[in-house]
């Protein structure tokens, strides 16, 4: 006992000594902090600039005060915007391009500064479905308060973020990439990539010069697909023999194609995505269907070339929003592109480059960083009046000296822009025809 | 296409579902959990498949249009599903030691963890082992069957298996003792059987048969890391169908399901050919039964089934 009771004292003690000495280590540490802290600017400076951020994000004014100011820049936080993307899910590929322009395009932005301040942009993953679409834009409008939202890449996403979260407030929404007809019926909705009606009529053309006079057609069961086919089927002055919808990331689509195998007709038409595509291709090569096939835009890209077997789909045609290849912008572009990221860019990642920019350049032409002033100049900057420049660079430099929203006409790698009033741009076409298992452009058609 | 080409198309991605329903049974006869990363667990066997083959390659020679390479990588996805199950069943179900409902809830978050990985590694994209596709067997086309070797090649290989399994419960002391685990673990404790060991098994078998269903599923579609995830709806009516923590319901619920799966076309042709009256009536069943709802009639056969006999095909009078 007793000796347990004598442990018991040292040991008291010695916590009594520990935490003594702790404190006088603790006291001294705080006293050096603080003599550092005086001492050196810097801390204090990073301190000042994270209260700017609160400030930022709790209110718009805030930052509209430091805009107008011009002079106190510098210690600003960055401009934030949103985008919603498809970072997962069967639309993944087209979020990669996207993530891959909309970097670039941030890069040449933060070069020059919107009135000496950053740009930055919250990325939100949609997961390609409508849900994950709508959660993401939630996220981002109603805790983040962005003003700004570029998304989303899927039509049906597109239309549910506006309908639920967008719709009744000031906030605007550029879809990078939806191509699906209805977003035409919501003037609101703005959009980057040329409407899919082009792309139906465009098709039914090209499928009646060719001489077939019946054709089959099987559409992604969404809204997309959907409307897609609906324009197809309205401009297409042959016979629609077969005409019927799947679902997506089914694991067999043997049932698909015997039924288009049926009905007999010799062109076959597709309006779905990469993986759905690729896996019909393989499975009417393996079931040794021959047809002449034609595609929506969304059936092009790198992994349907990769996974279908070689000479499966020679001789395909395919319709896609193209960029004005030829132009002196987006050929620097695709060239910074290439350097960056060793790639070919595509149209997608160029409407995605065009989104930011657009959005840069809105930002800067606006009186205050709120939904209601950018949604007064996000058409404008972009739009017909005005001088015509086609980088951030020369764009910001007009509206730094003093020019508005109307003295300038960005003109856009993907295209000349020119939202309309149906929030719809001016975009045209490229057909492209497989040879060699490789895609091949042989036209253009004016969207 | 005839009757026999669908019943053949049926048969392929029967066996796909077979594997992957046999292990979701077994794993919840045994651990007592219906395992929502049983899904992910198969991509996780197509994609150790996918790297082993990218290494070995070919290996020369081939057998029904498969080079031996992809036999090596069919193991090695057999063996990393299983490794993969058992990490998981000895770090995290184990230690859990919660009831079924919560073992259940865990698994789906096992099921994003496996995801996860795998995009992390691979991308989200989509790819194919590097096999030449090939065309139909020219001597079955004229019977309107358009099979390739390489579905042969699947059917014949979830056969081996499945057989496999079956002389491995029936017939080895093993599959007796899992009988008996599955039967009353308590009472096949106390009769000495070292119930532990035996889970472990089951994680194995289970886990391997979904590696190797992965692996078939890859071949016969294509290799994405929601693969599995998205077959395991299917794969759930398949087990509940044959009879939940039965075997033998399992082979039987996934064969059935997959077969419905597949002939959907046929019965659309079927409704259309048939004098049905009145009138609105075959127009309703011509609308319904198409292929896009092939999943959905599916499930309603199910539902079907299972008026009838509540504890599915296999499952017994009472549980």
């Amino acid at each position: 006992m007793s000796r347990d009771a004598t442990d018991l004292t040292d040991r008291r003690t010695l916590l009594k000594l520990t935490g003594g000495a702790g404190l006088v280590t603790l006291s001294g540490c705080l006293s050096t902090t603080d003599d550092g802290g005086d001492g050196s600017d810097g801390s204090d400076g990073s301190d000042g600039s994270d209260g700017d951020d609160g400030m930022d994000g709790g209110d718009g004014d805030d930052g509209m005060d430091g805009d107008d100011g011009d002079d106190g820049g510098d210690s600003m936080g960055p401009y934030e915007i949103g985008m919603v993307d498809s970072l997962t899910g069967s639309l993944s590929a087209f979020g990669e391009r996207n993530q891959r322009g909309a970097e670039m395009a941030l890069g040449r932005v933060n070069e020059v500064g919107i009135d000496g301040r950053e740009l930055s942009i919250a990325v939100e993953d949609s997961e390609s479905e409508n849900q994950g679409g709508i959660a993401a834009a939630q996220k981002l409008v109603n805790q983040d308060g962005v003003p700004f939202l570029i998304g989303a890449v899927g039509s049906g996403v597109s239309l549910a973020i506006y309908e639920s979260v967008i719709e009744g407030t000031d906030v605007v929404q550029l879809s990078q990439n939806s191509t699906g007809l209805s977003l035409t019926n919501f003037p609101g909705l703005l959009r980057m990539s040329p409407s899919g009606r082009s792309q139906s009529l465009a098709l039914s053309n090209i499928i009646a010069e060719d001489g077939y006079d019946e054709v089959a057609v099987t559409y992604v069961n969404n809204d997309y697909g959907q409307s897609l086919t609906d324009a197809f089927v309205n401009a297409y002055d042959g016979e629609v023999v077969y005409n019927s919808p799947h679902d997506q990331e089914q694991q067999s689509y043997s049932s698909v194609i015997s039924e288009m195998n049926s009905s007999g007709a010799d062109a076959w038409l597709f309006i779905t995505y990469q993986a759905e595509f690729a896996t019909m291709v393989n499975e009417a090569f393996s079931s040794g269907y021959e047809a002449q096939f034609y595609g929506a835009d969304s059936v092009s890209g790198d992994s349907v070339l990769e996974n279908t077997p070689e000479g499966s789909i020679n001789g395909m045609k395919i319709v896609v929003p193209s960029a004005p290849i030829e132009e002196e912008n987006y050929q620097e572009f695709a060239s910074a592109f290439e350097s960056e990221y060793g790639r070919q860019p595509t149209s997608w990642a160029a409407y995605a480059y065009d989104c930011v920019i657009n959005a840069a350049l809105s930002i800067q032409a606006a009186d205050e960083f709120t939904g209601a002033a950018l949604q007064e100049t996000v058409r404008r900057v972009s739009g017909p009046e005005g001088e015509k420049v086609t980088s951030f660079a020369a764009a910001s430099e007009i509206l730094a000296d003093g020019g508005g929203p109307d003295d300038v006409d960005y003109q856009g790698v993907s295209g000349p822009i020119d939202f309309n009033e149906d929030g719809d741009p001016v975009g045209f076409l490229q057909v492209l025809e497989v040879q060699d298992h490789a895609y091949e452009g042989i036209d253009f058609v004016e969207g | 296409m005839t009757v026999l080409g669908y019943l053949a198309n049926g048969l392929v991605f029967s066996s796909i579902i077979v594997l992957g329903s046999i292990g979701l049974s077994l794993v919840y006869s045994i651990a007592d959990f219906a395992n929502f990363a049983h899904g992910d667990t198969m991509t996780i066997g197509a994609y150790a498949a996918l790297v082993t083959f990218g290494a070995v390659g070919g290996l020369g020679g081939a057998v029904l249009g498969l080079p031996y390479g992809f036999f090596i990588a069919l193991v090695v996805g057999i063996v990393a599903a299983a490794i993969v199950a058992v990490g998981t069943e000895k770090f995290i179900y184990e230690p859990l030691d919660i009831d079924s409902i919560g073992l259940l809830i865990t698994s789906i978050g096992i099921a994003f963890i496996y995801r996860a990985l795998i995009q992390i590694r691979f991308g989200s994209d989509f790819t194919r082992f590097d096999i030449q596709p090939l065309r139909p067997i020219e001597s079955l086309v004229p019977f309107g069957v358009r099979v390739t070797l390489h579905d042969i090649a699947i059917v014949g290989s979830a056969v081996v298996l499945v057989v496999g399994l079956h002389v491995l419960l029936q017939y080895t002391d093993l599959g007796r003792k899992m009988r008996a685990m599955a039967d009353n673990p308590d009472l096949a404790r106390v009769s000495g059987i070292r119930t532990k060991r035996v889970k472990l098994w089951t994680w194995v078998i289970g886990a391997g048969l979904a590696g190797a269903g992965g692996v078939f599923l890859g071949l016969f579609n294509q290799l994405s890391p929601r693969m599995g995830f998205n077959l395991l709806l299917v794969i759930f009516a398949a087990v509940i169908l044959g009879g939940i923590g039965s075997v033998y319901g399992a082979m039987a619920g996934g064969f059935l399901i997959g077969m419905i799966n597949q002939l959907t076309p046929f019965f659309s042709d079927v409704v259309e050919a048939l004098p049905i009256w009145p009138g609105w009536l075959a127009r309703l069943l011509e609308s319904l039964i198409s292929i896009e709802y092939a999943n959905a009639i599916a499930f309603v056969i199910m539902v079907a089934v299972l008026l009838v006999r509540p504890n599915g095909i296999a499952g017994e009078a009472s549980s």
